[in-house]
């Protein structure tokens, strides 16, 4: 096939990763210059660099190839849908960026262009107390709206384990899984509506119905789904309304030691099945999770050697339930072969994973020496029966890159439930990368080992992804396999709404709406 | 360690001698890849930290900072999310309590 590229602002955005030249950079700043103020419009390098990736680790000596053009920090829908229309008319390339903690490169700038960093928009427009909603610009933080509803004895649950920096956007552009999702719901349940800007630059209202605090309606199709989990790559959402819960009196967060991996997951599965009202999440942690953590892990060094597999259970609610929950779930652990791990261990590293950055960045070559690693992690969406059976699959993909290189370490696998009645679960395994040492060859057999990975959960009846989304190199690949009839839909849907493709390009193999296949290209 | 506790060893307002605080206590093996100094502070066994990543020195009292303001985080994480901690020893106790036979009335 032939292609055109296009030589101005006919038809659609051109596929490459070069920058604007000066004059197109010229002619952009002039057109956002009566939009946004100066400090809106940010064109230093260290502005540029910051933004141009996230923290997954990638080839860092290719840095310089995603760093985008421009960077504006505009402050409400109307600055939003203004640059966008100019993109739109330019044919430029928007990125929309929130917190830049996704882990599947959505927010990073593949094509250069501009990118929308929404920190700005963080204020909270409406607390209604009556019905039980807060309207927040989608620049917010879960942990910084949390602050302020505490003093009306209120409570977001939307918690992820990037909880104090990811924010309310990019929740709903990776469509977020929530460490107490079980309890509350994740990010798709907890927000009601959303101002979003297409990427035409026109404005939608999206919700069930037309409803701004509407939790259930009927009418029309369900568009919010739509909207939620794009990855940035149909709009941006710029104002949000969220469900809110009263902030819960108690926390209860057991963890328990097996000597078997065996009791651990049907322990897990017990409690989850259990039908405890209280019960917001169960973790599997598997005998490589533990073996990690006992290398560097405070609470878990001085463990005894028959600790081979943890669950830990946590629960919110008033305290009254929490305690009745609670005296059922310790029963329940205790007939599957659980030891309480005592108080300190069980506090401690609960109140840890609200924030997962604190992860140990090192870990060992296969002599032992300690070097510096990045962490990344490959999640997966499981049936609780499959959870043995893929965990086992991932770890013996890791071995075999492990044989080859020090460059990746096997840090182990979590399985969390991500629904009440434990259907189903995040499954991740999480890998030390030595970031420094990742060249070309080795980031070769790691997009082999994610396409892998993907694959597993595939055969066994999962979905590649239960939170980050599927964007990268090597799961890409396989979006289509995991889709099917359903990928020629997001190719129409994209088409259709993005017709010069700049919103977020080169994304979800979505070039192809356009008659280009781009996935072996940059790699 | 509870995250209400702290870790033992000079506050911070202890007065600053050079020598005494690049003296940690004398570290003690507790597994083949790991040692303490202070109570509950683990570090990874010198050996390990020989060529790739070296092992810093830090001076008694920032050790010790470390590890108190992640106590201090932690705590800060439960009194964010929910008023109060219910222990699992307490529930155990209370299972404990409720599954001991009460004798008859003599
Ligand atoms: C330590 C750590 C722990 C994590 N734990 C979890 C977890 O438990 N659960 C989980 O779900 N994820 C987790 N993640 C991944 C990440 O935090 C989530 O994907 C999060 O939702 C991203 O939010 P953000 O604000 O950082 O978005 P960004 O990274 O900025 O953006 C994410 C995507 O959304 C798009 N986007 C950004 N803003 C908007 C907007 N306003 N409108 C439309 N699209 C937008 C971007 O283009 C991009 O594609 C973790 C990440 C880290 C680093």
């Amino acid at each position: 096939m032939t292609i055109t590229e296009p030589a101005g602002p006919i038809g659609t955005a051109p596929f490459t990763t070069e920058p604007l030249s000066d004059d197109r950079l010229t002619a952009l700043v002039r057109a956002l210059r009566p939009v946004l103020a100066d400090d809106q419009i940010l064109l230093a390098k260290t502005d540029r660099y910051n933004r141009a990736r996230v923290p997954a680790p990638f080839p860092v000596h290719r840095w310089a190839e995603r760093v985008p053009d421009v960077v504006v920090m505009p402050t409400s829908t109307e600055q939003v849908a203004a640059v966008v229309r100019i993109a739109n008319e330019m044919r430029i390339p928007v990125v929309p960026r929130d917190g830049g903690t996704g882990l599947t490169d959505g927010a990073v700038p593949h094509r250069r262009g501009i990118v929308v960093d929404v920190k700005k928009m963080n204020q909270i427009h409406e607390l209604d107390l009556v019905n039980r909603t807060v309207t927040v610009g989608t620049g917010i933080s879960m942990m910084k709206l949390n602050e302020r509803l505490a003093k009306h004895g209120l409570f977001y649950p939307d918690d992820p384990a990037s909880y104090p920096c990811s924010l309310v956007g990019g929740r709903i552009g990776t469509s977020g899984w929530s460490l107490i999702g079980s309890r509350y719901g994740h990010t798709r349940d907890l927000v009601l509506s959303f101002d979003h800007v297409l990427p035409t630059g026109d404005v939608l209202h999206v919700g069930d119905g037309i409803g701004r605090k509407i939790s259930k309606s009927s009418s029309g199709y369900s568009l919010k789904h739509l909207f939620m989990g794009h990855q940035g790559t149909l709009g941006i959402a710029t104002k949000a309304t969220l469900k809110l819960f009263p902030k819960p009196e108690a926390e209860l967060s057991p963890f328990w030691a097996f000597d078997n991996y065996e009791d651990a997951h049907a322990c897990t599965g017990a409690l989850a099945r259990a039908g405890v009202a209280t019960f917001a999440g169960a973790v599997l942690f598997d005998e490589h999770k533990v073996a990690y953590l006992r290398r560097d892990d405070e609470a878990y060094i001085p463990q005894p050697a028959d600790v081979r597999a943890l669950v830990c259970s946590v629960m919110y609610g008033y305290e009254d339930e929490v305690r009745a929950g609670g005296k059922r779930l310790f029963r329940i652990a205790k007939e599957h072969g659980a030891r309480y791990l005592g108080d300190e261990i069980s506090e401690g590293d609960w109140a840890a994973r609200h924030d997962r950055y604190a992860t140990p960045l090192h870990g060992r070559t296969k002599d032992g020496q300690v070097i510096p690693m990045s962490w990344h992690c490959e999640d997966a969406a499981v049936n609780f029966s499959a959870v043995p059976a893929v965990s086992r699959a991932w770890h013996e993909i890791l071995a075999d890159l492990r044989r080859k290189t020090d460059v990746f370490d096997d840090w182990g696998m979590f399985a969390y439930t991500s629904a009440a009645t434990g259907v189903d679960y995040l499954t991740e395994i999480d890998v030390g990368i030595w970031e420094q040492r990742l060249d070309d060859k080795a980031w070769a057999a790691w997009v082999k080992a994610k396409r892998d990975i993907g694959a597993v959960a595939l055969a066994h009846g999962g979905s590649m992804s239960a939170c980050h989304g599927s964007c990268r190199e090597g799961e890409v690949d396989l979006v289509p396999e995991e889709l099917g009839r359903g990928f020629d839909v997001m190719l129409d849907v994209k088409r259709s709404l993005d017709p010069n493709n700049i919103m977020n390009p080169g994304k979800y193999l979505l070039d192809r709406a356009y008659g280009r296949d781009t996935t072996d290209e940059n790699r | 360690m509870r995250t209400d506790d702290q870790p033992t060893g000079p506050s911070a307002s202890a007065p600053y001698r050079f020598a005494e605080q690049h003296t940690p206590p004398a570290p003690v093996r507790v597994s083949e890849v790991a040692q303490t100094t202070f109570e509950h502070v683990y570090e990874v066994d010198p050996r390990l930290m020989e060529v790739h990543v070296l092992q810093q020195v830090f001076p008694n009292w920032d050790t010790l900072r470390i590890m108190r303001s992640r106590a201090d985080h932690l705590a800060w994480m439960h009194t964010h999310f929910a008023e109060k901690v219910i222990t699992g020893s307490e529930i155990l106790a209370e299972i404990e309590r409720e599954s001991t036979p009460v004798p008859p009335p003599l």
